[in-house]
């Protein structure tokens, strides 16, 4: 009966290790539906995956850059700069959507390029180097705009921020799944993902293993910027205007998110419950009532405690061996 | 007080199990004062084990441990150090980027009123350096000084402390013959002091050398303790393996063949390497022996593009190659084992599996653009059998494996890369000795394929047991080369210093 009860324990806790973030977000749903009657809810939910969508597609770029071994702390801007490029050149520049939301996401790359040279060819931390390339980028905003939100944006464009397929399920949503299957599969049945996580790991032995080192590096950041400016695109779309000052704060909750979901544990998918987990907790918060200055401490605590999770979760799996 | 039968440390059915392991059974071991104790055992028997549970880092289950006529309880290593047993591990433990002197105080700087006695603190190690007879400055940065240098660091440090006993994990693993030397000098002075020492090596010779008795471990059990001058090295090795001895080198019909790889008159612009030249044959298993820091592993990383050659031509199969980075060496056949496997050959938290195909990604690729798993996965059992590799799964990451085990994955990664000039760096240390057996019977049935095998060893007696023709460097530069007929350790370790 013992032995019976503690194999039980052992095949939960493999089970809740392999979850990862998916677990906290599923503790989150039980309790929530306990307490609170509004949060069970198809019409929450959605809201809940719509509220990720910018984070969660900014996250899924930063997720290559921290699995290599890096950070980059400029995605934010990087978004931000796509988005109020985008929104000048369809108004200003009287562009069709689809051209604009190209030159926006070529540029948006072009950045996270920029940031990928600084760290591998003059070996700047990236740290400091993507902190400069966020100043710089927020500097060009600044000019571009002139520090003033770009309105009056088409329908067709807004769609994509604000749409619905089928009248239930939000266009962003559909976007960020999409990117994220691709992520997952790049990360997983690639050369360049595998390159990624060598790299991450132990640069000197994938160099002495024939990997090209720089070029991996390089691109992860370019990818980085690429979805940043695409996360941007649909921000700008979700805020209806470019707004100068709309991605100051993302960077760090896609870095977060990353941290939160454990991608480090092999899958891009666990990006995906980190950004969920931010959304969930933001929305159950919002649902008690909980003033959004206090949300801020709950927040930044949830980072902490994620991570420890996950520490501790490594620690518990390594003497298991 | 201080007669040489006294007893400093005791340890008694010690008892120690980790989940779904036991890793000690009832193991005794007996220290006198004064003594060099040699604790052998094949990887896996348990001495780091035994180790760490008198470092404080583990508790054992049960036993007593009885310390300086004291029966005592280690609780942490902060204890065992103020207790009197100082460890030196495997792997350093020091900081790269203060100086020596303050790495040998590291914890313990002379304090006046809460300020750092810097002064003192620099004539005090360097008076105790220069007492142990090692030629090193203790103002000089940690990073500038060689591994070897650092690991005689690491023991000044555990000296310094004046402890009753102090623990050596393979102190020798990344010395040369000179600096071995060296350490014994410092062993005996220990010895003479009083001081107590338990050493751990894998290489046998060096038990004869300057121990006085040795406790024999297997499988976590205690096998029995000797005095050294009783038992012959195959005795010792019978008792570590519970076995009858085979040849530790097996042999081979060396069939010789035509010149694969022929280096001429490379150099790195005249730091660590000098104008070297030699030619490496098919079916030929070729030793470059010398002191550590003559310029081997330079040499051997030039070639294979790790590190930019200033002059000099590699020709392959007599056509000139131009290697400027690893890429390039391995599309034109060349593997490189590394000395450091861990830091340079291995992704510790990766899987065999991952580690294994990590040169031939494109082996696995369907259509040129994604994994096929499965291929992945047959071509990492197919390497794990060939291999003799000890593992429950291909799944299983590779920080979990024995060192031998984790060499494996390393050769395994450059066999299916097919290359078929093979560098081996170091390729057994810190490896058993059944281990070792195995890994030159890998290298004899890749010279039985036709592949060129290069072998760089600071292990004289190994370079003499495996190779077909010996390479000898100094300074930089081939002193000399020996063939087979005339191998002789005196032969080579004149040529080591010169010639």
């Amino acid at each position: 009966m013992d032995k019976a009860n503690k194999n039980i324990k052992e095949k939960l806790g493999t089970i809740a290790n392999g979850m990862g973030a998916w677990l906290i977000i599923l503790i989150l749903i039980v309790v929530m539906t306990l307490i609170n009657d509004k949060f069970f809810t198809v019409s929450n939910f959605i809201n809940v995956f719509r509220q990720v969508c910018v984070v969660g597609i900014c996250a899924l770029g930063v997720s290559f850059v921290v699995l290599g071994g890096e950070i980059d702390l400029s995605s934010g801007m990087s978004a931000t700069f796509a988005g109020c490029n985008a929104a000048l050149l369809i108004t200003k520049c009287n562009m069709p959507v689809w051209l604009a939301i190209l030159i926006a996401v070529a540029i948006g790359s072009l950045v996270g390029l920029v940031s990928g040279f600084i760290v591998t060819y003059w070996k700047i931390p990236s740290f400091i180097g993507t902190l400069g390339m966020q100043y710089v980028v927020q500097g060009f905003i600044l000019i571009t705009t002139n520090s003033m939100p770009v309105t009056g944006l088409p329908d067709s464009f807004l769609y994509l921020g604000r749409g619905y397929i089928a009248n239930v399920i939000p266009v962003p949503v559909v976007i960020m799944l999409i990117f994220f299957i691709i992520g997952a599969f790049l990360l997983k049945y690639t050369p360049f993902g595998r390159s990624v996580i060598a790299v991450g790991e132990n640069p000197e032995a994938a160099a002495l293993s024939g990997l090209k080192v720089k070029m991996t590096k390089m691109l992860m950041f370019t990818l980085g910027g690429f979805c940043a400016a695409c996360a941007g695109i649909v921000m700008t779309a979700r805020l209806s205007s470019g707004q100068p000052s709309s991605g100051s704060d993302l960077s760090l909750q896609a870095l977060a998110a990353v941290y939160i979901g454990g991608t480090f544990n092999g899958s891009m998918f666990n990006t995906l419950a980190g950004a969920l987990v931010w959304g969930f907790i933001n929305n159950s918060l919002n649902l008690l009532g909980v003033s959004a200055y206090w949300q801020k401490v709950v927040l930044g605590g949830i980072i902490i405690l994620a991570v420890l999770l996950d520490t501790i979760r490594a620690k518990v799996s390594v003497k298991k061996q | 007080m201080g007669t040489a039968t006294e007893t400093i440390l005791e340890l008694r059915k010690i008892n120690k199990a980790f989940p779904g392991v036991k890793a000690l059974t009832d193991v005794e071991l007996m220290l006198k004062k004064g003594e060099v104790l040699a604790l052998v055992g094949e990887n896996g028997a348990g001495k780091s084990t035994l180790m760490k549970i008198l470092s404080g880092a583990y508790k054992k289950d049960s036993g007593s441990i009885i310390f300086d006529g004291k029966e005592v309880e280690i609780q942490s290593p902060i204890h065992s150090e103020e207790l009197g047993i100082a460890i030196i591990y495997q792997e350093l433990n020091l900081i790269q980027r203060i100086t020596v002197a303050e790495n040998v105080y590291l914890g313990r700087y002379p304090e006046h009123n809460g300020v750092i006695q810097w002064k003192q603190m620099y004539e005090d190690s360097q008076k105790l350096i220069n007492e142990l007879g090692i030629n090193i400055d203790v103002h000089k940065m940690l990073r500038e000084m060689s591994l070897a240098e650092q690991q005689l660091i690491e023991i000044v440090k555990a000296v310094s402390t004046n402890a009753k006993v102090v623990i050596m994990d393979e102190p020798t693993s990344s010395l040369s013959q000179s600096e071995t030397e060296l350490l014994f000098d410092i062993i005996r002075k220990l010895k003479e002091k009083g001081t107590s020492i338990i050493f751990i090596t894998h290489r046998l010779d060096e038990i004869y050398a300057v121990c006085d008795r040795m406790t024999i471990l297997r499988d976590g059990c205690y096998i029995g303790s000797r005095d050294v001058k009783d038992v012959t090295k195959n005795e010792m090795i019978e008792m570590m393996i519970g076995r009858k001895l085979t040849n530790q080198y097996p042999s081979r019909e060396s069939v010789i063949g035509e010149t694969v790889l022929e280096v001429k008159n490379i150099s790195d612009g005249g730091k660590r390497v000098k104008n070297v030249s030699f030619q490496a044959h098919s079916g030929e298993v070729l030793g470059f022996a010398g002191l550590v820091g003559a310029g081997r592993t330079e040499t051997m990383r030039m070639i294979f593009g790790a590190d930019k050659k200033i002059s000099g031509e590699i020709f392959i199969r007599g056509k000139a190659v131009d290697i400027r980075s690893p890429r390039d060496a391995i599309r034109n056949g060349i593997g490189f084992v590394t000395e450091n496997r861990k830091e340079e050959g291995l992704f510790l938290r990766s899987s065999i599996k991952v580690n294994t195909v990590m040169v031939a990604l494109k082996k696995i690729l369907k259509a040129g653009l994604y994994f096929d798993f499965k291929k992945e996965k047959a071509y990492a059992e197919e390497y794990v059998k060939k291999l003799h590799t000890a593992t429950s799964s291909v799944n299983k990451r590779v920080m979990f494996l024995s060192g031998g085990n984790q060499q494996k994955v390393v050769l395994a990664k450059w066999l299916l890369s097919d290359a078929d000039i093979i560098i081996l760096d170091e390729p057994t240390r810190g490896i058993d000795v059944g281990a070792k057996r195995e890994i030159y019977e890998i290298i004899n049935e890749l010279v039985a394929e036709k592949k060129v095998v290069i072998v760089v060893s600071s292990d004289m007696e190994e370079v003499i047991g495996i190779c077909d023709r010996i390479i000898v460097m100094h300074e930089g530069v081939i002193s000399g080369e020996v063939l087979k007929e005339s191998f002789s350790q005196s032969t080579i370790g004149q040529l080591s210093v010169g010639g």
